[in-house]
């Protein structure tokens, strides 16, 4: 029992570390391992991008180790299981006579087909049930905004003290606090599950859990398992305290193996020390016959494959649907960029797992979450704010650490050519062509010299021009274009490379696109001849 | 300098004249370099970074008419581009710690190095040759500051169309400014030299484009006004700037002056923009600047010298 308190605190801050690192660290070294750990979460998108990669086999490991040792995963590793237990203790207590439904414990299993069916029509809705993408989200959306919000008041309530003893690292410590869309949906859905506790504990584990379902099947009769021998009297108090009811109430004598998370907590409470955990020893034991706790109809499954793939065909037929390829009669919501490197639309879907990993690991916060504007499909996946943050297309911290590489892992020079959009002038908001003002932020900021400013008639100030196949869509002009509100120049997704292979600068090219950072040449641009230099009086 | 540094000037001055009056009464002489006023208005050095920044400094006195035994000194260059020195569109790294070595020299109890840049700040330091430079003499003087809290809402008064800005609370507890801007075009306000690189040291600098932009620089440089100016001449972005690239062109100069206007003035009129040569009043915040009192662009009436080093 204390054993196992031990491991999940360990696992948890394992990955809760990782999860630090991928916010701070430019290439964090496998920060989204827990997440692949996760059976379910690699199932379904393998099965809805009809993909494998090896960076699955750590889900599928767990998977094979479930015959094994039953569900150990959900009792020791899983940060949601962890996160749960502790969601317990605090809004607890656990009330004394649990809530035990056979009906619900089948809701998992439905889940589990339901997600497979949608997946089968190639559409992932991995994203609303898998444990790991979930509780990747409640961190690193809901809880590190937090936590950055409170350790900036905290170095300002420190500062004059650092400014005191002259501490400067901490004097002029600046902690950029992340802000995100959508975390009141993500916060309430963990609010809810929270709140189970007061039927019964792990709630979600018990009932609802797809990788538990998973999970489950395959450890029917683990070779590591629940084992009680003769001298048990029945008394019936391991039945009471199992978190997840995976006991029999008329024989504590046998177990539901595929509910059992391996806690032990039976062990513990066992007043006669009848309940042993591991492989047979030779001692008399009562007879074990299977019990698998499924008892799934077989309409039942079949109504939850069918409403998986029918949710699929529906959502492939809706308005907002990507297809495969653009043109006439296609509806795709304005102003939706996606990340640097995001493969085209319809495999980029099926693949993102809605981790918020990528948005998380944003160094600018430029990457946030949707809500509906994507449709149903889309809810949690990643798009630019540039008005929030500027793409830096010399980083690529998104492609590097998603799981499923929705988002391409690309080389520094692939990346400067992974064109996310292209930028357009509102002309009537803009204060150098509207209001007459002397305004050069759009050029002065662009990272790739794509503003070009020229002289317009009856205007003393120059006026700015996209250089359209010189833009990447990085949104640096729209994130510092001094209007307010909306920017008088904004990036729309004209021109965006999406690829699901192949190299970036090829297809760039062949484009007939001239991307290149002012850092890197020396392009001189022509030197007005006539007239005066920008910004001087005649 | 800011307007709670007022009481402070205010002093300076009372200190300063007590003096002139007692030199006066006692007949005595005093040694030239506490007469100040006899060196030249605009100084001008050519030769390396480094030591043309230095006899600048010297010809108007030395560092240590501008910056006394445990002042706290804040100086502003151009350190908010990711490019190398060559591309001229930040302060030579030399010119930097050149100004910071004299700073220490004469007895600055605290130099800050200060800018709010426009790209990542770390890769900035890095390929501006910047941080390298000053490591040497202190690695945690160079700052660069973007959080809001780190600044104060500052009132501009006599302002013609900023009403008030929000200035870095280090600069606002300084004794001395330094500008040390690097010599370059913009396209917007024409050159971006001692008062338009003020803009570096404010938070909210997108709204001064939607005012007068060249008004709004004159307003701002009221309240940020540098007791000294050094600007890089040492390469000059003639085009292109303020962020480049452009054509640069290799004067080895530095401009020095305790009147930012005039040093600004004469950067104006030392070289050519976009290939043509243009008078200081042909600069709108140069000129603002001049008629509201800030400074003096009329470099004819001017001491201006000039040595090679």
């Amino acid at each position: 029992m204390r054993f196992r308190r031990v491991i999940q605190v360990i696992t948890l801050g394992l990955f809760l570390l990782l999860l630090l690192l991928a916010f701070v660290s430019e290439s964090p070294a496998a920060a989204d391992i827990f997440l692949r750990l996760d059976p379910i979460l690699v199932m379904i998108t393998a099965v809805s991008a009809r993909i494998f990669r090896p960076a699955f086999i750590p889900g599928l490991v767990v998977l094979l180790l479930a015959p094994v040792a039953g569900r150990i995963f959900c009792g020791y590793v899983c940060p949601m299981g962890t996160t749960l237990d502790g969601g317990d203790r605090i809004f607890g207590p656990v009330p004394r006579k649990q809530f035990r439904s056979e009906t619900l414990r089948m809701v998992k299993y439905l889940v589990l087909i339901f997600l497979m069916g949608a997946a089968a029509g190639g559409i992932s809705f991995v994203f609303a049930a898998s444990p790991l993408s979930l509780v990747t989200r409640f961190y690193g959306l809901v809880l590190y905004p937090v936590l950055g919000f409170l350790s900036h008041r905290a170095v300002e309530l420190l500062r004059p003290v650092a400014d005191y003893l002259d501490i400067r690292s901490l004097a002029y410590a600046q902690i950029d606090v992340p802000k995100f869309a959508t975390q009141f949906f993500v916060l309430s859905f963990f609010a809810a599950i929270f709140a189970m506790v007061r039927f019964s504990p792990r709630f979600w584990c018990r009932y609802l859990c797809p990788s538990g379902a998973i999970l489950a099947i395959f450890s029917q009769k683990p070779i590591i398992r629940r084992r009680v021998s003769e001298d048990c009297t029945d008394c019936g108090k391991c039945v009471r305290k199992c978190p997840m009811n995976a006991i029999p109430g008329d024989s504590p004598g046998l177990t539901r193996s595929g509910e059992c998370i391996i806690c032990q907590t039976c062990k513990g409470v066992c007043p006669v020390s009848a309940v042993s955990f591991g492989i047979e020893k030779g001692l008399p034991r009562i007879p074990e016959p299977l019990i698998t706790g499924i008892s799934l109809s077989r309409r039942g499954f079949i109504y939850s494959g069918v409403a998986g793939a029918g949710t699929a065909l529906v959502s492939l037929t809706g308005l907002n649907a990507p297809h495969d390829k653009a043109g006439e009669g296609q509806v795709a919501p304005p102003g939706l960029i996606r990340p640097p490197g995001a493969r085209p639309e319809a495999d980029f879907l099926s693949r993102c797992v809605r981790c918020g990993e990528c948005m998380a690991a944003c160094p600018t916060n430029t990457i946030q979450p949707l809500w509906l504007t994507a449709g149903f499909t889309g809810i949690f996946s990643p798009s630019l704010i540039s008005r929030r943050g500027v793409c830096d297309p010399k980083c690529n911290r998104c492609g590097h650490i998603c799981p499923t590489d929705a988002i391409r892992n690309l080389s520094k020079n692939e990346r400067i050519w992974a064109k996310t959009g292209t930028a357009m002038i509102f002309r009537q908001k803009c204060l150098a062509w509207e209001y007459q003002k002397s305004c050069m932020v759009c050029d002065e900021v662009c990272p790739f010299n794509a503003i070009e400013f020229k002289r317009e008639p009856g205007n003393p100030f120059a006026v700015p021009h996209v250089i359209e196949d010189k833009c990447g869509g990085c949104g640096y002009c729209e994130h510092f274009c001094p209007v307010n509100n909306q920017a008088a120049i904004v990036v729309t997704p004209m021109g965006e490379i999406r690829l699901a292979g192949g190299s970036y600068e090829k297809e760039g090219r062949g484009m007939g696109l001239r991307l290149q950072l002012k850092t890197g040449g020396y392009n001189l641009p022509p030197v007005e001849a006539g007239g005066s230099a920008p910004g001087f009086e005649e | 300098m800011a307007k709670n540094m007022n009481r402070r000037t205010f002093l300076k001055y009372q200190v300063k004249g007590g003096l002139w009056l007692t030199a006066a009464a006692s007949g005595l002489s005093f040694p030239k370099n506490i007469l100040a006023d006899t060196g030249p208005d605009i100084a001008v050095a050519k030769g390396s970074p480094a030591a043309a920044t230095r006899a600048a400094v010297e010809m108007l006195g030395g560092m240590k008419n501008f910056v006394k035994k445990g002042n706290k000194v804040v100086i502003k260059p151009n350190m908010s581009f990711d490019t190398p020195p060559e591309r001229a569109s930040n302060t030579h790294p030399e010119v930097v710690r050149e100004l910071a070595v004299l700073c220490k020299e004469a007895g600055a109890s605290r130099i800050m190095i200060l800018d709010n840049p426009l790209r990542q700040p770390e890769v900035c330091l890095d390929i501006s040759g910047i941080a390298a430079a000053c490591k040497a003499i202190d690695d945690r003087m160079i700052q660069m500051i973007t959080d809001s809290s780190l600044f104060q809402e500052t009132p501009i008064p006599d302002s013609a169309s900023m009403s008030k800005t929000d200035i870095m609370k280090d600069v606002l507890r300084a004794d001395v400014l330094i500008a040390a801007p690097v010599a370059k075009s913009h396209s917007g306000a024409g050159v971006s030299l001692s008062m338009k690189g003020m803009m570096g040291l404010i938070y909210n600098r997108r709204v001064m484009h939607t005012l007068d932009l060249h008004t709004a620089i004159v307003d701002m440089a009221s309240v940020l006004k540098a007791d000294l100016s050094v600007i890089d001449a040492t390469r000059v972005l003639s085009t292109g700037g303020p962020g480049g690239p452009g054509k640069v062109l290799k004067p080895d100069m530095v401009i020095a002056s305790k009147d930012m206007v005039a040093a600004d003035a004469y950067a104006v009129s030392s070289f050519e923009w976009y290939g043509k040569k243009y008078k200081p009043e042909q600069v709108r915040h140069i000129r603002e600047a001049h008629e509201r009192g800030l400074g003096r662009m009329d470099l004819e009436n001017l001491k201006i010298k000039t040595v090679s080093v």
